[in-house]
């Protein structure tokens, strides 16, 4: 024991002398210092980031020197030199830092940044269309998740299989900006066009992604990362089966509204005879002068609305925009493909719809 | 990544001032950024940088106007491990969202993500020939900015418990055309596609035109369809853009149509085979004749005649068998894995690849 005590003032004593550079790093990863230099190396204060880079760098630990040098300020006070990193450090990695010493030997010190250690907990919360069919030609799948999500090469995590387990080749229309929303909690996932449209090629040639008759299954794999970096808790799963080709827009003539009583804020309630598009159905159907909130049930065929405040009495107006589509893009002014070798015109821009519901007094 | 397809305009372009030191309607200070790309130039060295998250197109001045005659060969192997590494983080935390050329000094532009989720930070770098990285700074550049029209119509009224609106519509191409800057976008929510064509310099945003075609099918079927890459390109005398829709087949439509509110059928010109999506394209003139060239995912970059395209029909026949109709095309076999696509001078193109595993390359290449 006495003999190590004995060391450690010796060394201390010597290193004093010397004064041996010393790197650290600030406890909350924000910059690096180094320490005992000499502080005429550190003369000209028109010294380039490249100059300094060239005395005092800090890397990933896996790039060599031929790498750039992480982009950052330095400051130099007396015998200290400071690096702040443009930006913030990577959780899991290691960093290394080095000094450039007078004598040529450089001097480096390595840093961990912890990785963020908690249990996977995101999930896949939602897949739509909620309900357990879906038109040949659907045109698009939501995926919502209960936490941010990371991008960049996320479509090898998704699968539609058909039901032998067979995976559908390239069912999805892949773009490197991935529609999310800005948070990136939504995913939207469009079925490759190209296999809906009639007579246009990749249909024609290798058919449609959904085949009606058939069960497909479309499947989110565990191993996507969430935003914090941490996999999903378990992969996302919906089975559904497919019907033949809805061609045709809705038509909120056939729509079933339920009016409520006027003095409460019991919902609105529109049953639609074939699911809405759950996004489109959330923003694009309202009530005119009436704020409030809006929900669709799982299935896309019940549509509520619950006012901020109690419904007056009188007459009241659903207001519908022309946007509005069905799961296969039939939009209220417009089916997804028209056919205009027929008999159809150019017709005019499509306008809102109204439909007009009475507000009671009484039970 | 589209500047100098715009070459194919210098007869146009001549009759424009391009000698002004600093572009018209950019003031200085801080341009804000949530995201970048796709990017593009106008042929004085302006960028044009598409975000896409603040549902902007900012223009910046880079001062970087050394004009240099022909560039520099360009070779960077481990493109992507560089960036990473000058960012600080592992090659899986960045991405390049495009690349492209300034005209004027041959310098290579990248827009990269650093972060792959929400809070993930833009930043542009510049690459001089031997591959040295650096980043622009943007907090005291000349800039302009465009926001993009809102979202359309809501149904939903009312302020307080408002519920928000998680539609977003992405830039999937810039392209700068004399006195306009041209912007495809598609949204995340319904099937749109609205290409824009905003005067520059910038004042306000017209509402955008919407595009629709038809497919090559008997003249059969009229759908909305989004574009996916689009060059400016002269055919005759007209102005017109090529397009590359989603659904891959290749369009053409007159530039002087893309007017607020008007609806534009684009024509056919080839349909460019199946389980294929088109990346990028730029145009190049060799030996007297244009040519249009573009990276695709899985059929490589294809070499397309534009030989008779004024003449040509729209195809009215769907095209059976997996083959292909419309203009002649070649298959560059050698440019294999390309992504981006640039013209880096007058016989080169700049190009990002990826090749066995997921090494990245950034080079050059003589336009084929």
């Amino acid at each position: 024991m006495r003999r190590i005590a004995f060391a450690a003032i010796a060394l201390t004593v010597s290193g004093a002398a010397l004064a041996a550079p010393e790197i650290r790093w600030l406890p909350d990863h924000s910059a690096v210092e180094v320490t005992g230099i000499d502080a005429a190396l550190l003369k000209g204060t028109e010294a380039t980031p490249d100059k300094w880079a060239a005395l005092f760098s800090v890397r990933t630990d896996g790039a060599d020197e031929k790498q750039p040098a992480m982009l950052g300020t330095w400051s130099a006070t007396g015998t200290m030199l400071r690096f702040t990193p443009r930006f913030p450090l990577t959780p899991g990695l290691r960093y290394r830092a080095t000094w450039q010493a007078a004598d040529g030997k450089p001097v480096t010190a390595t840093h961990d940044v912890p990785k963020v250690n908690a249990a996977p907990s995101t999930v896949v919360e939602r897949i739509y269309p909620g309900g357990e069919t879906v038109p040949e030609n659907l045109l698009k799948f939501y995926l919502h998740f209960s936490a941010s999500m990371s991008g960049g090469d996320i479509y090898k995590h998704i699968h539609l299989r058909e039901e032998s387990g067979r995976e559908v080749e390239l069912p999805f229309l892949e773009i490197d900006e991935e529609l999310w929303d800005r948070e990136m909690k939504r995913l939207t996932l469009f079925i490759d066009p190209g296999r809906i449209k009639r007579e246009v090629k990749p249909l024609v040639d290798i058919g449609p992604a959904l085949v009606a008759g058939r069960r497909f299954t479309l499947t989110i794999d565990a191993a996507w990362q969430d935003a914090s970096g941490l996999p999903l808790k378990q992969k996302g799963v919906k089975t559904f089966a497919v019907t033949p080709p809805d061609r045709t827009s809705p038509d909120p003539k056939t729509w079933s509204i339920t009016a409520p009583r006027a003095g409460g804020r019991e919902p609105l309630r529109v049953a639609f005879p074939e699911p809405m598009e759950h996004a489109l159905a959330l923003r694009l159907i309202g009530v005119a002068e009436v704020s409030g909130k809006t929900d669709l049930n799982d299935a896309g065929t019940q549509w509520s609305f619950v006012p901020d405040k109690p419904w007056r009495a009188g007459a009241h107006r659903l207001v519908i925009q022309p946007d509005l589509e069905d799961l296969a893009g039939n939009s209220i002014g417009k089916p997804f493909e028209v056919d205009i070798a027929g008999t159809e015109k150019e017709k005019p821009a499509a306008k809102p719809v109204n439909l007009e519901f009475e507000v009671k007094t009484g039970k | 990544m589209k500047t100098l397809s715009t070459l194919a305009f210098s007869c146009l372009a001549l009759s424009v001032s391009f000698a002004a030191d600093a572009p018209a309607g950019l003031t200085e200070g801080k341009a804000e950024f949530k995201s970048m790309g796709p990017i593009t130039f106008a042929l004085d060295g302006t960028l044009f940088i598409a975000d896409t998250k603040s549902a902007a197109i900012v223009a910046v001045a880079t001062n970087d106007a050394k004009a240099s005659g022909s560039a520099k060969p360009v070779k960077v192997e481990e493109f992507d491990k560089k960036v990473a590494s000058l960012l600080g983080t592992a090659p899986d935390q960045i991405k390049i969202n495009d690349v492209a050329v300034n005209p004027v000094s041959h310098q290579v532009y990248v827009a990269v993500s650093r972060g792959k989720g929400p809070d993930a930070v833009p930043v542009l770098l510049r690459s001089d020939a031997e591959g040295k990285l650096s980043e622009v700074a943007l907090d005291k550049v000349k800039h302009s900015r465009a926001q993009l029209p809102d979202a359309p119509v809501d149904g939903v009224v009312g302020e307080g418990r408002r519920q928000s609106n998680p539609r977003m519509e992405s830039i999937t191409d810039i392209a700068f055309l004399e006195d306009r800057v041209l912007v495809a976008g598609l949204s995340n929510e319904e099937f749109s596609s609205t290409l824009r064509a905003i005067p520059y310099p910038f004042k306000t945003v017209e509402g955008g035109t919407s595009v629709e075609i038809y497919h090559g099918a008997h003249g059969k079927f009229e759908t909305k369809s989004p574009v996916r890459t689009f060059v400016p390109f002269m055919v005759g005398k007209e102005p017109e853009l090529l397009a590359a829709y989603t659904c891959t087949p290749l369009v053409r439509f007159p530039i002087n149509a893309l007017k607020p509110g008007a609806k534009i059928k684009g024509r056919t010109i080839a349909e460019l085979g199946n389980q294929n999506r088109p990346l990028d394209m730029i145009v190049y003139k060799k030996d007297g004749k244009d040519f249009l060239l573009l990276a695709n995912s899985s059929r490589g970059v294809m070499k397309i005649s534009t030989d008779g395209i004024e003449a040509a029909g729209v195809i009215e026949e769907p095209v059976r068998g997996g083959g292909t109709k419309g203009q002649s095309y070649e298959t560059i076999k050698e440019w294999t894995g390309v992504e981006q696509l640039d013209k880096l001078d007058e016989a080169h193109a700049l190009v990002l690849r990826k090749g066995e595993g997921s090494a990245v390359t950034l080079e050059s290449l003589p336009l084929p």
